[in-house]
């Protein structure tokens, strides 16, 4: 369950969104330019909203009225940006245990297993293919127990045969691990293949709101 | 007067001062790369000031500061710590005369680190400590380094700040600059080019060492 | 970074920085062109039991500037009047220590494969001496005595075109040595020590501007007496000795300026 209520200046950009989903999947969809990344970037704790609140499954992580603006460390949410962003200066391994607690993770070797990178454990981030690269930033953010899933454009960078091969893992990860998943793109058949929900976005507002 | 002992105490004191300035260095660079905060660009010009001021100015200000009279020396007297005419006023002179280049250079390399690694690490959990200890100080490492190794190299020639607030004091404060300039001033070109000769050597030694640590990492 | 700090603390406690000796020595900024006088000189006074001294060799108007900015100091010996009159206005010289202690005469220098005897300094007019070096005469005090003594002579106008000013009076010796200055003006105590010039002309005594070496206890010495008896030592037989062999000479104590008497003054 998310309630997200907020305003947000940045520069001449000005969102003003409102929604609040009940879904395992739930798509931001829009032309580029329409305040999805910027959304994302607000519920991971990485923008600040000028006003407003947000709420994941009863949690508070901001709100200007009571003004509370929990740390993105202290948010537990698992974030995959657009370029991925795998550390270049540490193996695969240590990448994906570099969010993880005893405790709270899921198991190494699961989450491995179900991404299909456990052949790549010890290879450097720079010798991965694009493909290989989505996965184990997946697997990272699955590694930190997270309580949502915030994917930036998981799709956008690899080309369509890649994404036919992606998109069953996602799957695995909404059905395995129950883990809702907020999901940033521009494409509407890959929309509906995973959300149940999608908000549209136009112009830093939302246009709708739809079950699919 | 002994060449290598005047070489090995200018090697340590320059050492002693990278090492003195490498914390607080690094920890400015990487504010004034990463953070906005009040008093931003005054830490910035402070900071970048012993670059353009006259070397022995920066010696005096030291001096009048650190002196048995001047406000922070009244206070070390209090302790029983004298700085100025010691060994811990070359280190001293060295390690802020060094500092703007370790500044610059680490700064660049922190601008240079993509904010992405560091948000996203954000996200994973790490607070801002560990972040900076395991993604942006590794990936502005070599730039830290190259940092260090210039503030070094300028602390191991420094001279006009040395020479004001460490005095040339045979055997206690003279560095290989300071030699320098005293046996060329009292005609003892030997001597003066024996110096030359080693402080020609150490430099090349110091750049060939930083070029194998950054080469080593790189590979 | 930290094998280098260990480094560091272990060369401390051991023998690359020297242990202070004890009794603490005294604290006697001097002239740099009296590093190897007064090295000497003190190392006489040491093995006499008399104390220990260490030297802060510098240029005058450094070591002046480090006593009025409160530097730890005991003695200061200045090449020139002007850098102790500085450290007096400041209030910093014990009442009755300041002596003159040392004078010296100015030489001009012609390199070693080209050499001269000047009949009188006019000499120094000749075309063939087309870069004449001296020290600065806006900065270095051989250069201010340089130009003073030229202009007296006349013949500041005749050579100033023809005048190279160096940083110091070394490096004006240095230009000769090298070939690159055909002539310098310097102290005739550095004339004594170069290998590749000779003196063309000595300037009399009478006839050059009044060089003179203070010297005097600093104020703010916590050794008083350590430094007056060192002063004092710097007036006596063996230091004089050593002063004259390097070409200074040594000037007698001016009654009641000086610090208190010490028999048999050698002069």
């Amino acid at each position: 369950m998310i309630a997200l209520d907020i305003e947000l200046v940045q520069g001449a950009f000005r969102l003003e969104a409102a929604f609040q989903l009940d879904a395992r999947v739930a798509a931001l969809f829009g032309p580029s330019g329409s305040g999805k990344t910027t959304t994302l970037d607000a519920i991971a704790g990485l923008r600040t909203p000028a006003r407003g609140s947000i709420v994941i499954s009863g949690h508070v992580l901001f709100s200007s009225d009571a003004h509370i603006h929990v740390p993105a460390h202290q948010r537990h949410v698992g974030y995959v940006p657009q370029d991925v962003a795998l550390f270049p200066h540490m193996n695969v391994r240590r990448n994906l245990l570099y969010g993880s607690h005893p405790g709270m993770s899921p198991d190494l070797d699961r989450v491995v297993g179900m991404l299909e990178i456990d052949k790549l454990v010890d290879r450097r981030v720079t010798e991965l293919s694009g493909g290989e690269r989505q996965r184990v930033a997946l697997g990272r953010a699955l590694m930190s127990g997270p309580s949502v899933l915030l994917l930036d454009e998981p799709l956008a960078a690899v080309d369509v045969p890649l994404r036919r091969r992606i998109l069953p893992y996602l799957q695995r990860v909404r059905d395995d691990l129950k883990i809702p998943i907020v999901y940033v793109s521009h494409d509407r058949g890959e929309v509906e293949k995973l959300a149940d929900v999608v908000v549209t976005l136009e112009g830093g507002r939302v246009a709708r709101v739809e079950n699919v | 007067m002994d060449v290598w002992r005047i070489a090995w105490f200018t090697v340590l004191c320059a050492a002693g001062a990278t090492a003195v300035m490498l914390p607080p260095g690094v920890l400015i660079a990487w504010l004034l790369a990463r953070r906005q905060f009040p008093g931003r660009a005054l830490i910035e010009t402070f900071v970048s000031l012993p670059l353009v001021m006259p070397p022995v100015a920066t010696g005096l200000i030291l001096l009048v500061l650190l002196s048995r009279r001047g406000a922070i020396g009244r206070v070390l007297e209090r302790f029983g710590i004298e700085i100025v005419f010691t060994w811990k006023a070359v280190v001293l002179a060295m390690a802020i005369m060094g500092l703007p280049l370790l500044v610059r250079t680490a700064r660049a390399g922190f601008e240079q680190v993509n904010a992405r690694y560091e948000r996203v690490a954000a996200t994973l959990g790490a607070r801002p400590l560990r972040i900076f200890l395991t993604i942006s100080l590794p990936l502005a490492w070599p730039s830290v380094l190259g940092g260090a190794v210039l503030a070094f190299a300028r602390a191991l020639g420094e001279f006009g700040a040395t020479i004001v607030v460490a005095g040339s004091i045979p055997g206690e404060t003279r560095t290989l600059a300071v030699a320098i300039y005293s046996f060329a001033e009292t005609g003892q070109d030997v001597q003066v080019f024996r110096l030359v000769l080693v402080s020609i050597a150490i430099a090349f030694a110091a750049l060939w060492t930083a070029n194998w640590l950054v080469e080593r990492r790189a590979a | 970074m930290r094998p280098a700090l260990l480094a560091l603390i272990a060369a401390l406690t051991s023998g690359a920085f020297q242990n202070v000796p004890s009794p603490k020595p005294i604290t006697v900024s001097a002239a740099v062109s009296l590093t190897d006088t007064l090295t000497a000189i003190a190392s006489e006074y040491a093995n006499g039991g008399r104390g220990t001294v260490r030297f802060n060799f510098a240029a005058s108007n450094v070591l002046a500037r480090q006593i009025v900015s409160g530097a730890p100091v005991d003695v200061f010996v200045s090449a020139d009047e002007a850098q102790m009159d500085l450290v007096a206005q400041a209030g910093l010289i014990s009442d009755g220590t300041r002596v003159n202690l040392l004078s010296n005469q100015l030489a001009i220098v012609v390199p070693n494969d080209r050499p001269r005897t000047f009949r009188s300094v006019r000499d120094l007019a000749d075309p063939a001496f087309k870069r004449i070096a001296i020290g600065d005469p806006a900065a270095v005090p051989a250069g201010v005595y340089a130009k003073q003594y030229l202009e007296k002579e006349g013949l500041w106008t005749a050579v100033a075109s023809r005048i190279v000013p160096t940083g110091s009076v070394r490096a004006a010796l240095a230009a000769v040595e090298a070939g690159a200055a055909d002539a310098a003006v310097v102290y005739r105590t550095d004339a004594r020590v170069a290998l590749r010039a000779t003196v063309a002309w000595v300037v009399p005594v009478a006839a050059g501007p009044r060089i003179v070496y203070p010297a005097a206890v600093v104020r703010t010495s916590p050794n008083v007496t350590e430094a007056r008896r060192f002063l004092d030592f710097l007036h006596g037989a063996s230091a004089v000795r050593v002063f004259e062999r390097a070409g200074f000479a040594v000037l007698p104590v001016r009654a009641g300026a000086g610090p208190p008497r010490v028999p048999s003054r050698g002069r």
